[in-house]
């Protein structure tokens, strides 16, 4: 947690921190709906505080956790991927292929997947690098490149179903009482982590997006470093993609719509800075698991759960703007106590 | 710091007030009400909403707690995953409208591991994954219902033709085969020619329409088996000013062929009721709960009305036909 607040000691420093707040955001968010939606009966206790529910919660959001894994470092070099649940979506769609039609063993169409999706990711990166286009547009292309493949190849109306258990276990097992996607979740995460805190290459991701000429100019191969964030992300994308396909036990045109709107919001509301220079992993985690348990837990407080996507929206402008009040605050009694003199620039010289 | 901290705690105390105003009204009863959950493909389409309202009427009859929820939008995973959550709150019974078969019977076998009673209506899942199926209506019920309204329009003789959704869609086809094989009941009505594809699209049905008249200038009729093709076919007769000439008839839903039928372009529509269909289904599941009805039963009553098990589907009876006379008291 290296917010770059100046002045208080580390611990004032800590808890005044985006990740901090989004952590009692959720806390509260889960007291909240483990009171509102878990009842007690007769025969056991059912709803939000059951071991089950909170496993469906994660199973159901893996997928979108995952897309914001990769998303974190590609706002981080202050672009975007908006193509990741269309790149899903094909991925899948590429596997089903190779699975059924053209008779591929379960291992060959998975590999299939995740280099197509790969694969995705390098023409994004290829278009941003190469061409110098804004990932924005890039991706906004290629959003509709790979969702409209999915559609022709389908042609919008064939689904993919009916896959082995030797497939569908990655979906819908469980292993000591988690389930089986999570533990690829983990390792994900622990991976993505790594790369953007523990390593040069998380450094100079931080440094694109603050100042991506002055990277280069310091000698980073910042083509190559972007390179890596965007084929991460289809590679991941195409990952997700294989764990919806198993979870759901099908396949279609539709799969992943919207999922890249959801992996923004976790991004975003994790602390990362949309214009990119500063952000982290864990805040991104936070970000996801807060809005998975907002959306998963109205339904268990039986509220309507189209409440959601307002809730989520109001939680992201709530937590983003808790972390900017206090020094907006202190700014504001600062100035009110200094008087004019010390924080305000000098004024302009007038004739 | 403080005032953030404050902030923070306003927020959730909020949070929790006020979702916990709404907690204890369905959920605090939940040991003696049976909870009913039910899926409809689309909670926001006209069909299902009417469906709703027959399933809450026969849920305050019944006395159980029903819960209705379902995606806003084709949303094949939003159906398991609502389903998932319904296990976790221990309800008593789920009816599910499948969108796609595969996917939802792997969450309903859960449920049904859990004790929790199963069944399906209007679209439904494998057979092994629920205990009935509410079948709002059999191909022979659409094709014998169809073909006679037609025959009685027509007065037994004439040339007629089938606009139907695309070559390939299923239902449609086994409509098809079932109305050809109704027709050898009635020697002089003549199919012209093959059923006409119109993709589900209006436009396309009323293209199809109109080609048609042409080519048969004796066309006493069409008969439109997609929703869509209803009101297609009836603007094109209308526009070519055949209104009385040729009848036009179908598979349609009453809201979107009133006007046509109230200015006489289109005779009748024939659909099931959809309310009765809501109705039926959550009279099943309560039943399924309180064990007076078993899977093998041959029958189920309700009331004065028995409705027959063929198996296990039970049958929500012959289609409605809506016209002049009843097609206001509809609405869906």
């Amino acid at each position: 947690m290296s917010s770059p607040t100046s002045s208080p000691p580390g611990w004032k420093a800590a808890l005044r921190s985006h990740e901090f707040i989004l952590l009692a955001v959720l806390m509260a968010e889960w007291v909240s709906f483990y009171f509102a939606g878990t009842h007690h009966t007769s025969h056991g206790t059912f709803g939000f505080g059951t071991a089950d529910a909170q496993a469906d919660i994660l199973r159901h959001t893996v997928e979108i956790g995952l897309l914001a894994l990769v998303m974190t470092p590609i706002i981080l070099t202050g672009g975007i991927d908006l193509s990741v649940g269309s790149v899903m979506c094909f991925s899948e769609i590429v596997f089903g292929k190779l699975w059924r039609d053209a008779h591929m063993p379960i291992p060959i169409a998975a590999t299939g997947a995740l280099l197509t999706g790969a694969a995705a990711g390098g023409l994004n990166a290829l278009l941003i690098t190469w061409l110098r286009l804004p990932p924005l547009i890039v991706t906004l292309g290629t959003y509709s490149i790979f969702r409209g493949l999915a559609e022709a190849v389908t042609r919008g109306a064939d689904v993919f179903a009916e896959f082995p258990a030797s497939f569908t276990f990655l979906g819908e097992k469980s292993w000591l009482g988690v389930p089986v996607q999570v533990y690829v979740f983990v390792v994900v995460a622990i991976a993505v982590w790594l790369l953007v805190h523990r390593t040069t290459w998380g450094r100079s991701f931080r440094a694109i997006g603050y100042a991506p000429e002055g990277t280069r100019f310091a000698g980073i191969p910042v083509e190559r470093r972007l390179a890596l964030a965007y084929v991460l992300a289809g590679t991941v994308a195409a990952l997700a993609g294989l764990i919806y396909a198993s979870r759901l036990n099908q396949v279609t045109a539709a799969d992943g719509t919207g999922y890249e709107l959801a992996a923004i919001t976790a991004v975003v509301l994790g602390g990362t800075s949309i214009f990119g220079g500063s952000g982290t992993v864990h805040g991104t985690l936070l970000g996801w698991v807060a809005v998975a348990v907002l959306s998963e837990g109205l339904a268990y407080a039986n509220l309507p759960r189209e409440l959601g996507g307002m809730l989520t929206g109001v939680l992201l402008i709530l937590a983003l703007s808790a972390s900017i009040l206090p020094k907006v605050l202190s700014n504001w009694r600062a100035r009110r106590h200094t008087g004019t003199s010390t924080s305000q620039p000098p004024p302009p010289a007038s004739t | 710091m403080k005032r953030n901290l404050m902030l923070l705690l306003a927020a959730g105390l909020a949070l929790v007030a006020c979702s916990k105003s709404d907690s204890n009204a369905p959920s605090g009863g939940g040991d003696k009400k049976p909870v009913i959950a039910m899926l409809p493909k689309n909670k926001a389409n006209a069909y299902f909403i009417s469906c709703s309202k027959g399933a809450q009427d026969a849920a305050t009859a019944l006395g159980v707690d029903l819960r209705f929820d379902g995606p806003t939008k084709t949303d094949p995973s939003m159906q398991t995953q609502i389903v998932e959550g319904w296990i976790n709150q221990g309800v008593d019974a789920i009816a599910v409208a499948a969108e796609d078969k595969a996917s939802l019977s792997t969450a309903l076998k859960k449920a049904q591991s859990k004790g929790i009673k199963v069944l399906s209506y209007d679209a439904d899942v494998l057979p092994d994954a629920r205990t009935f199926f509410v079948n709002q209506a059999t191909p022979e019920g659409i094709a014998n219902t169809l073909v006679d309204e037609a025959a009685r329009i027509m007065d037994g003789k004439g040339e007629f033709a089938i606009i139907t959704a695309s070559l390939v869609a299923a239902n449609q086809n086994v409509w098809i085969a079932k109305i050809k094989e109704r027709l050898a009941k009635y020697p002089n009505l003549k199919l012209v020619t093959d059923p006409l594809p119109s993709n589900d699209d209006k436009d396309q049905a009323q293209q199809q329409a109109a080609t048609i008249m042409n080519a048969h200038p004796d066309l006493k009729l069409i008969m439109a088996i997609c929703t869509p093709g209803v009101p297609g076919a009836a603007e094109a007769v209308k526009q070519a000013g055949k209104v009385g000439k040729v009848h036009v008839i179908g598979l349609g839903l009453p809201n979107e062929n009133k006007d046509y039928v109230h200015a006489g372009v289109t005779d009748s529509v024939v659909l099931w009721d959809t309310g009765k269909l809501g109705f039926l289904t959550v009279q099943v599941a309560n039943a399924l709960v309180k064990g007076t009805l078993k899977a093998g039963d041959k029958e189920f009553k309700v009331g004065d009305t028995t409705y027959k098990i063929d198996g296990d589907n039970i049958l929500l009876g012959e289609p409605t036909i809506f016209n002049k006379a009843n097609i206001d008291k509809y609405d869906f």
